[in-house]
C-alpha cells in the first residue's frame, strides 16, 4: 500500500507555537476554492461548513473538532445524530453510531478533501472513538507523531494488568487513551462490604468509590501513554497519596452502573495527580478534584527470553514487572 | 417434475411504473418514447428514448436522486447503488407485495435471486474519472460494487436478505432471459422453491449512446415513428431502462401459501449463431434453434403457439433475421401465430428487456389480450406471410413464446401457458 506523507506538514514550520499566523495551509486559500469546498460540505451544516473555511483560511487547528464531527454526523443515520449532539470523546463510531468501515472510507475522502490532507488506510485501524478521530486530524494537522489510540480493555485483561484484585476490584470494563481513562461498575450487591454498609440498607462507600477512581489510575499509569522506550511502571510503585475536593452527589446502590473517567492533570516522577468523575446514567455521582498516585518505573523486559537465562531482560536492581506489559497487551 | 408458476410482477418502465399502468399501455398501444433533454444537443445525432417518469437519477452522487413518493431508501442502501438498482429495488417491492411474500418467505435457503444488468456506465465512468483526475484513493469506496456488471445481484440478494441461490447474467440482451430460464432449472431440479428474476438498466446517456457507434440506434426525431418494429423504415432501436422482477414459484409452493397464479413457465431452450460477435445470423438460425429446442423441452407443438413476443428491436438486420427464424419454425399458414413486438411501445432494454417481456406475457395471459406490434406503416417483405398483429386482439393466448437475441448470438427462447 502506497503511503502518502502527509502534505501538510511540509508546510508546517517548526516552533511556529501558540503564536499567530498559524501554520499556514499547503496552499493559501483562494476566493475560487470556496465554491468546490461549499459543494464538497453541501450534506453538512452549515458550522462545520464555517469551521472548515475557517481553518483553510488561517490554518488554525481549534476549527478541526467542528470540521471532524460535522463530516462525521453526516454520514450517521439522522437517527443516531442526537448522539453526537452531546457526544463525549469516547463515543465509539461503529458501536453506538453504526459506522462500518465502508463509511469511515467516506469519512477519511471527505475529510481528506476538506483539510486538503492524506491519510494512510493503516492509520485508520486504530480509530474507535470521535476522540481518536479528533485527535488523530489534530496531529497530522500540526505534524506531531500519533498518539496511542484508545484501548479497550476486557475483565480479563484489566486483571491480567493489575495489582488489585479481585474481590477489591472496581472496575469491569475500560478504555484508555492518552488523554485519560474511562470505566464501568456494575454494582452486583454480592460485594462483601455491602453486608455490613449498611444494616439492611446496601450503599456503596464512598470511599470505595474514590477507591474505584483511584484504581483507574492505576491502570492509566499502567497502560496509558506513560512508558518510555525500556521503562515500564512498576505494578509494585503505586501506591494513594492523597486526594483533594472530593464530593458525593448521589447514592449508588446494587444494580447502578458506575460510569468512571480520569484525567491527568499533573504527571512528574514521582507523582501522578488526576480529576476524577463518577456518574451513573447522566447523573453526578462522585466528584473529586484531585486524586494524586505515587509511581516508579522498572526497566521493561527488552526481548522475550527465548532460551536459558531468566535474568536476560534484567539491568538494575528494581524489580521487573512481574507481568511483561507491553506483550500482554499489544498481543 | 415440479411445475413453475409466476406469482408476482413488478414493474418500472417506460410505459408505466405498476402493472395497472403498464397493462393499459400495451391494451391502448401507448408508447413510452420522447424527445430526451440530455440528447438534445447539436452534436448529438440521436434524439429519442423512452426514460423511466418520476426518478431523477442524474446526478453520479445518490443523494441527490430523487423518487416516486411511495418509495423510501437509506442513504445505507443507496449508497452502493446504481440508478437501475434503484428501480429495480422499487420493482422488488412491487413484486413481494402482489406476490403476497413475508419477510420469512424471502429471506431463507429455499428462495434465490438470478439478476441481469448491464452494469451502471454513467457510474464506471464518474469513477474512472475521478480516479484519474484525483488519484486512486479518491475512488468511492463503494464505486466498484455500484457501477461493475453485478451491482444489481450485488445490492439486491444483500439489501433484500436473500439466502438461497444467486448469480449474475451477461449475455447482453439475452441477459434476463437467461436469468428467467436458468431459474427455472433451479426450481424444476429441486434446488430451490422461489426465485426472484430481475433484469434492469440505467437506461441513461451513458448506458444508450455508446450504441450510437455501431449505428444501432434509431436517428428518428419523431417518437411516434422512432422505434417500428417490421416496417420497411425501420433505422434502429430506441433505448430505454427501468426494471422488472418476475417472482417465481413450485407449484407446491403455490399451492403450500394459496399464491394467485399468472401463468405457468412451462420451459425454455437456447442456441447460439456461432456467426458474428455483433450481427444476428442473417437467416436466423441460431433464434430458430432456440425456439425449436424450447418447442421440444416443453412438449410443444407450433400449432399450439397462440402468441409470439418477438425479440425485434427495430434494427434492419436484426428483425429480418427474427421474421426468417419465425418463418422456419411456423412452416404452414395454420400454425402461424400472432406475433408482435412490444418494443414498438418500451423501446429496447437491452439486459431489461426479456425479464420485462416475459412480464409482459404474464399479463397478456392472465389479462386475456395480445398487445399489438405499433407503428408499422409499410411492413417490410420480409415479414410476408408472417401473423404480425398490428392492434392489440382482446384474446387470451394459452401458449406464449418471448425471444430474444444477444450479442454474440445467443438466443433464448421462453414457453408460457395458462394454468
Amino acid at each position: 500500500m502506497a503511503y502518502k506523507e502527509l502534505t501538510m506538514a511540509d508546510a508546517i514550520q517548526p516552533g511556529s507555537g501558540n503564536d499567530k499566523p498559524h501554520p499556514a495551509s499547503p496552499k493559501a486559500f483562494a476566493p475560487e476554492d470556496e465554491a468546490p469546498l461549499r459543494e464538497a460540505l453541501k450534506r453538512c451544516s452549515p458550522s462545520t461548513f464555517e469551521a472548515a473555511i475557517q481553518f483553510r483560511k488561517t490554518g488554525n487547528p481549534e476549527h478541526l473538532p467542528a470540521v471532524v464531527i460535522g463530516v462525521i454526523e453526516r454520514f450517521v443515520e439522522p437517527d443516531l445524530r442526537t448522539k453526537l449532539k452531546d457526544a463525549d470523546d469516547d463515543l465509539r463510531l461503529i458501536e453506538d453510531l453504526g459506522i462500518d468501515s465502508l463509511t469511515m472510507m467516506e469519512i477519511v475522502i471527505l475529510v481528506e478533501d476538506v483539510l486538503q490532507m492524506s491519510i494512510n488506510n493503516d492509520e485508520l485501524r486504530n480509530l474507535r472513538t470521535v476522540g481518536d478521530v479528533k485527535t488523530f486530524i489534530d496531529c497530522k494537522v500540526r505534524g506531531l507523531s500519533l498518539p496511542k489510540p484508545t484501548k479497550f480493555l476486557p475483565i480479563e485483561q484489566i486483571a491480567a494488568i493489575m495489582p488489585i484484585q479481585p474481590p477489591f476490584l472496581f472496575i469491569n470494563e475500560a478504555s484508555v487513551s492518552s488523554s485519560g481513562a474511562n470505566a464501568k461498575y456494575k454494582i452486583t450487591g454480592q460485594e462483601f462490604f455491602l453486608q455490613g454498609h449498611f444494616k439492611d440498607n446496601p450503599v456503596m462507600p464512598a470511599s470505595i468509590m474514590l477507591e474505584a477512581l483511584g484504581q483507574l489510575g492505576v491502570l492509566f499509569l499502567l497502560d496509558g501513554p506513560l512508558a518510555e522506550p525500556g521503562r515500564v511502571v512498576s505494578p509494585s510503585t503505586i501506591f494513594f497519596t492523597g486526594c483533594e475536593g472530593v464530593r458525593a452527589h448521589r447514592i449508588c446502590r446494587p444494580g447502578d452502573i458506575l460510569t468512571l473517567s480520569i484525567k491527568p492533570k499533573r504527571m512528574k516522577m514521582p507523582l501522578a495527580t488526576f480529576e476524577g468523575t463518577i456518574r451513573v446514567g447522566q447523573e453526578k455521582a462522585v466528584i473529586a478534584e484531585e486524586i494524586t498516585l505515587t509511581f516508579g518505573y522498572a526497566e521493561a523486559v527488552v526481548a522475550p527470553v527465548v532460551n536459558g537465562s531468566e535474568h536476560a531482560g534484567l539491568k538494575g536492581a528494581e524489580a521487573v514487572a512481574p507481568i511483561p506489559l507491553r506483550a500482554a497487551i499489544n498481543a | 417434475m415440479p411445475k413453475v408458476y409466476i406469482t408476482g410482477l413488478g414493474f418500472i418502465t417506460s410505459i408505466g411504473n405498476d402493472a395497472a399502468g403498464v397493462i393499459e399501455s400495451l391494451r391502448e398501444l401507448r408508447h413510452g418514447f420522447e424527445l430526451y433533454p440530455p440528447f438534445q444537443k447539436p452534436e448529438i445525432p440521436v434524439k429519442v428514448a423512452a426514460p423511466v417518469r418520476g426518478f431523477s437519477m442524474e446526478s453520479t452522487d445518490a443523494e441527490d436522486w430523487t423518487f416516486p413518493a411511495p418509495y423510501r431508501m437509506r442513504r445505507e442502501i443507496l449508497r452502493g447503488m446504481a440508478p437501475h438498482g434503484v428501480y429495480a429495488w422499487c420493482a422488488m417491492q412491487q413484486a413481494v407485495a402482489d406476490a403476497g411474500l413475508s419477510e420469512a418467505d424471502i429471506s431463507n435457503r429455499d428462495t434465490g435471486l438470478y439478476a441481469a444488468s448491464g452494469g451502471s456506465p454513467h457510474l464506471m465512468g464518474h469513477m474512472l474519472q475521478r480516479m484519474h483526475a484525483q488519484g486512486v484513493m479518491k475512488c468511492s469506496p463503494l464505486g466498484i460494487v455500484a457501477s461493475i456488471s453485478g451491482t444489481l445481484n450485488f445490492n439486491l440478494v444483500a439489501h433484500f436478505r436473500i439466502k438461497g441461490a444467486s448469480c449474475g447474467f451477461s449475455s447482453a440482451c439475452a441477459s434476463s432471459s437467461h436469468a428467467l430460464g436458468f431459474a427455472y432449472d433451479e426450481l424444476v431440479l429441486g434446488r430451490q422453491k422461489r426465485m426472484f428474476v430481475v433484469g434492469a438498466e440505467d437506461g441513461n446517456v451513458d448506458a444508450i449512446l455508446p450504441f450510437a457507434g455501431m449505428r444501432a440506434l434509431s436517428l428518428q426525431t419523431d417518437p411516434d415513428l422512432a422505434s417500428r418494429p417490421f416496417d420497411s423504415a425501420r433505422d434502429g432501436f430506441v433505448g430505454t431502462g427501468g426494471a422488472v422482477v418476475l417472482v417465481l414459484e413450485t407449484g407446491d409452493e403455490v399451492e403450500r401459501r394459496g399464491a394467485k397464479v399468472y401463468c405457468e413457465v412451462a420451459g425454455w431452450g437456447q442456441a447460439s449463431d456461432g456467426y458474428n460477435v455483433a450481427i444476428s445470423h442473417p437467416e436466423g438460425h441460431g433464434l430458430q434453434a432456440a425456439i425449436e429446442n424450447a418447442l421440444r423441452a416443453t412438449g410443444t407443438s407450433a400449432e399450439e403457439v397462440d402468441y409470439v413476443n418477438a425479440h425485434a428491436t427495430s434494427t434492419p438486420i436484426g428483425d429480418s433475421s427474427e421474421a426468417k427464424a419465425l418463418k422456419a419454425v411456423f412452416k404452414t399458414p395454420a400454425s402461424r401465430p400472432a406475433i408482435s413486438s412490444t418494443k414498438a411501445l418500451t423501446g429496447h432494454g437491452l439486459s431489461l428487456a426479456g425479464a420485462m417481456e416475459s412480464g409482459f406475457c404474464a399479463l397478456a395471459i392472465r389479462e386475456g389480450f395480445m398487445p399489438g406490434s405499433a407503428h408499422i406503416t409499410t411492413l417490410d417483405p420480409a415479414c410476408e406471410g408472417l401473423n404480425i398483429i398490428r392492434s392489440t386482439l382482446p384474446a387470451r393466448p394459452n401458449v406464449v413464446l418471448n425471444n430474444v437475441s444477444g450479442f454474440g448470438g445467443a438466443n433464448v427462447c421462453l414457453v408460457f401457458n395458462k394454468a
